[in-house]
């Protein structure tokens, strides 16, 4: 079943004692350089992983080889963090040892440092699973390595142009890495995208999917060029009986009859509780259950139900999927909570103008007086071109207005979003520019005010920066020590 | 009240790189000098009246947008043609700048005919350009600077007498080799840069206002508006284009 394995078998004698030097030579480096960027309080996830897969390209896969269970991935344009640790928290409930990338670094690299950091000295890796976070331009790379038994593909938007250029390319690369997937595996898919959906099934491979089926307000954001509301088999536009947000919802299109089918597990009921989580009721082929749930956001419906769809695939019982979704904390910098000198910090990565509209809503959702920071960095992992800004639907903080207590940007790019607030319609003289994040980070709070709450909105590099100071004032805990 | 008219090719497929933030920066500055304005979209199919129009704007899209947008205007080349020589103004980013010309080959080899505006034509290289830019632009005396972010695949090339909107500073421009980046004709301005271009370049949003104004001889009567936000942006964009990080970066990509 495993390629690697079959060659071990092969190859013998020197070839097979070559293999496991150069694997054991790269899960040292690799764990030195860890510990290294760890004690430089970087916890760095890139030189490690390049490292060892520099000194054995067969790293990874030799790695989750060892895994009794297999692997598991999850790609897409948004979701892919905090559907990923969904399904580790509920495999954990289940009584699985998983290893996992929480950190979020997604490329080829950050598989393989989080496998280097979780093997042991000896070359081995402990653990039942692998769940993966994979960049959807890494996905067929790191499925040829990993063949992971299950896959769940999120949603496809369109994201950091200057990486992928056009979402047509972001399709084909889901469709390589799928067909990369061995046969006996199985794949998860949302059926509420149009495009993912017209990536055809490879035949004998089990599809699963999910969708939701309620009602919510209608998405008046303006998703400017980033939904595909045309029909990926004829182009003509689609029509929706239901939006949940950019193109996410029940299409049809009238020209050539394509449409959502009907998905094998679906969100049919959703309550608010007095406590502030959401009751949630959710169709399983065969069975109906109820989730309480605490993450904000229909972003984060769609994780669920991606997560929840993954572990029915495994034949988790429900008991185990339900008890590990009533405890699901926010991942790493996706809604995450802080206390800080009695106020409450909100901190929402934004990397694509869909996903930072899904933040934007859920701040306008809340009742609080807002102290806003965001923070924009032009790095490889945020994406160098910053023209997305003016695709973000910033307009609608304008309806906000007298609810915001502060705006302070931050930054490498700090004066771009400065401007994008000015043009947005908010008071320019209001904007506080600060290019040193940690006074960013004090300005936001000297803004807000008492029983207020503080929205910091960083790209993803912006994100660990902030971390690392806010860890540095006793907030949270560095990553790999969670 | 001053006012104009700003059609708007298609915003739903021609919208690659921010271009809303340019249809922002027009709305908005026109709105702070009190020039009314009238946004007119142009979907697939529909039709500009080039007797109305006293501002084209067409944003960059993806190979098969670009199609679309050079089949629907074919057929009505020589009136834009007309409006063209008689003042109109044009803003055109990326992709419909290179159908401003009179061709555009793509990577697969496909010869897509241009609208024949202005002497330039269109051939995909082998590899993207892709990164910060910086050219100085000669509309104004003393010239200025103008900061955006380039990615094409197209090299563009002008013919004798077309005047390029500037000379590059910094980044690949048309081509990647002579050091033109796009192109000014009569009032029609084509070029790669976006970023979006125009908010963090406000003097070329009032360029092109006042251009669409006294096309229909209305009077530019700018308001004093405090820029200093816009020029600290544009400002720091020129000085993060120029550092060693970002040039690694677009030698890179």
């Amino acid at each position: 079943m495993r390629s690697a394995k079959r060659q071990h078998s092969k190859q013998g004698g020197i070839n097979n004692r070559l293999f496991k030097l150069k694997l054991l030579a790269a899960t040292w480096t690799g764990k030195m350089l860890i510990s290294l960027t760890r004690v430089l309080g970087r916890g760095g996830t890139t030189l490690p992983g390049r490292t060892a897969l520099k000194i054995a390209p067969h790293l990874s896969s030799s790695l989750t080889n060892m895994l009794p269970e297999g692997s598991l991935i999850v790609s897409g344009t948004n979701g892919k963090t905090t559907t990923s640790a969904l399904i580790t928290g509920i495999l954990k409930e289940a009584g699985f040892k998983c290893v996992h990338n929480q950190s979020g670094s997604n490329m080829s690299w950050g598989v393989a440092s989080s496998l280097v950091a979780a093997a042991t000295w000896t070359g081995r890796l402990p653990g039942d699973w692998a769940v993966m976070e994979v960049d959807e331009g890494a996905f067929p790379g790191v499925a040829r390595d990993i063949r992971p038994r299950g896959v769940v593909i999120t949603n496809v938007f369109r994201d950091q142009l200057d990486r992928y250029g056009e979402v047509d390319h972001v399709l084909e690369a889901i469709r390589r890495g799928l067909d990369i997937q061995p046969e006996d595996g199985f794949e998860v898919i949302n059926a509420d995208d149009p495009s993912l959906v017209s990536i055809a099934a490879k035949s004998g491979k089990k599809r699963w999917s999910y969708g939701l089926e309620i009602d919510l307000p209608e998405d008046t954001f303006e998703n400017t060029g980033r939904d595909i509301k045309s029909c990926p088999v004829c182009k003509e536009k689609l029509s929706y009986e239901k939006i949940y947000f950019a193109h996410l919802g029940h299409y049809r299109c009238p020209s050539c009859g394509y449409s959502r089918q009907e998905p094998d597990v679906k969100l049919t009921g959703m309550e608010k509780t007095s406590d502030g989580k959401t009751l949630l009721q959710i169709s399983l082929p065969g069975e109906n259950i109820e989730i309480t749930f605490p993450l904000l956001g229909t972003y984060n419906l769609y994780n669920l139900l991606a997560a929840v769809t993954c572990a029915r695939a495994l034949n988790i019982e429900t008991g185990s999927i339900a008890g590990a979704l009533e405890k699901s904390a926010p991942s790493f910098g996706r809604m995450e909570l802080f206390e800080l000198e009695g106020k409450t910090v909100v901190m929402a990565l934004i990397k694509n103008p869909v996903g930072a509209n899904e933040v934007l809503r859920t701040i306008l959702s809340q009742p609080d007086q807002i102290s806003l920071l965001v923070a924009i960095n032009d790095k490889i992992a945020d994406g160098t071109d910053v023209s997305w800004l003016w695709d973000v639907d910033f307009e609608q903080l304008a309806s906000i207005k007298n609810r915001l207590s502060g705006l302070t940007v931050s930054g490498l790019r700090a004066h771009d979003m400065a401007v994008r607030f000015k043009y947005a319609g908010l008071e320019p003289a209001q904007v506080e520019i600060r290019d040193n994040m940690a006074e960013a980070i004090g300005q936001a709070v000297e803004k807000a005010v008492p029983g207020g709450k503080i929205f910091i909105l960083p790209t993803y590099t912006a994100m660990l920066e902030m971390r690392r100071i806010l860890n540095r004032m006793g907030l949270g805990k560095p990553y790999w020590e969670e | 009240m001053a006012a104009i008219r700003i059609y708007h090719l298609y915003p739903a497929h021609l919208n690659l790189y921010g271009d809303r933030g340019n249809m922002l920066a027009l709305c908005r500055r026109a709105e702070w000098h009190g020039i009314g304005v009238e946004i007119i979209p142009v979907e697939p199919g529909g039709r500009i009246d080039f007797a109305r129009c006293d501002l084209l704007f067409m944003g960059g899209g993806q190979d098969s947008d670009q199609k679309l947008v050079a089949e629907d205007l074919k057929s009505r080349k020589s009136e834009m043609r007309q409006a063209v020589e008689g003042g109109m103004t044009v803003f055109a980013v990326c992709g419909s700048y290179q159908l401003l010309g009179q061709y555009y080959i793509t990577g697969s080899g496909e010869k897509i005919e241009g609208l024949e505006i202005a002497g330039l034509y269109t051939e995909a290289g082998p590899k993207r350009l892709i990164g910060n830019a910086v050219i100085n632009c000669p509309l104004w005396k003393p010239p200025r600077t103008l900061v955006g972010f380039e990615n094409h695949a197209g090299r563009t090339y002008l013919e004798p007498g077309l005047e390029p909107l500037g000379k590059v500073i910094i980044g690949a421009g048309n081509n990647g080799t002579d050091k033109t980046e796009g192109a000014v004709y009569k009032n029609v301005i084509g070029t790669y840069l976006h970023g979006s271009l125009l908010p963090k370049n406000p003097w070329l949003t009032d360029y092109l206002l006042e251009k669409a104004l006294s096309f229909r001889n209305q009077e530019f009567k700018p308001a004093e508006l405090d820029d200093s936000m816009e020029h600290q942006a544009h400002d720091a964009a020129i000085r993060l284009a120029g550092s060693r990080r970002h040039r690694r970066l677009s030698t890179r990509a």
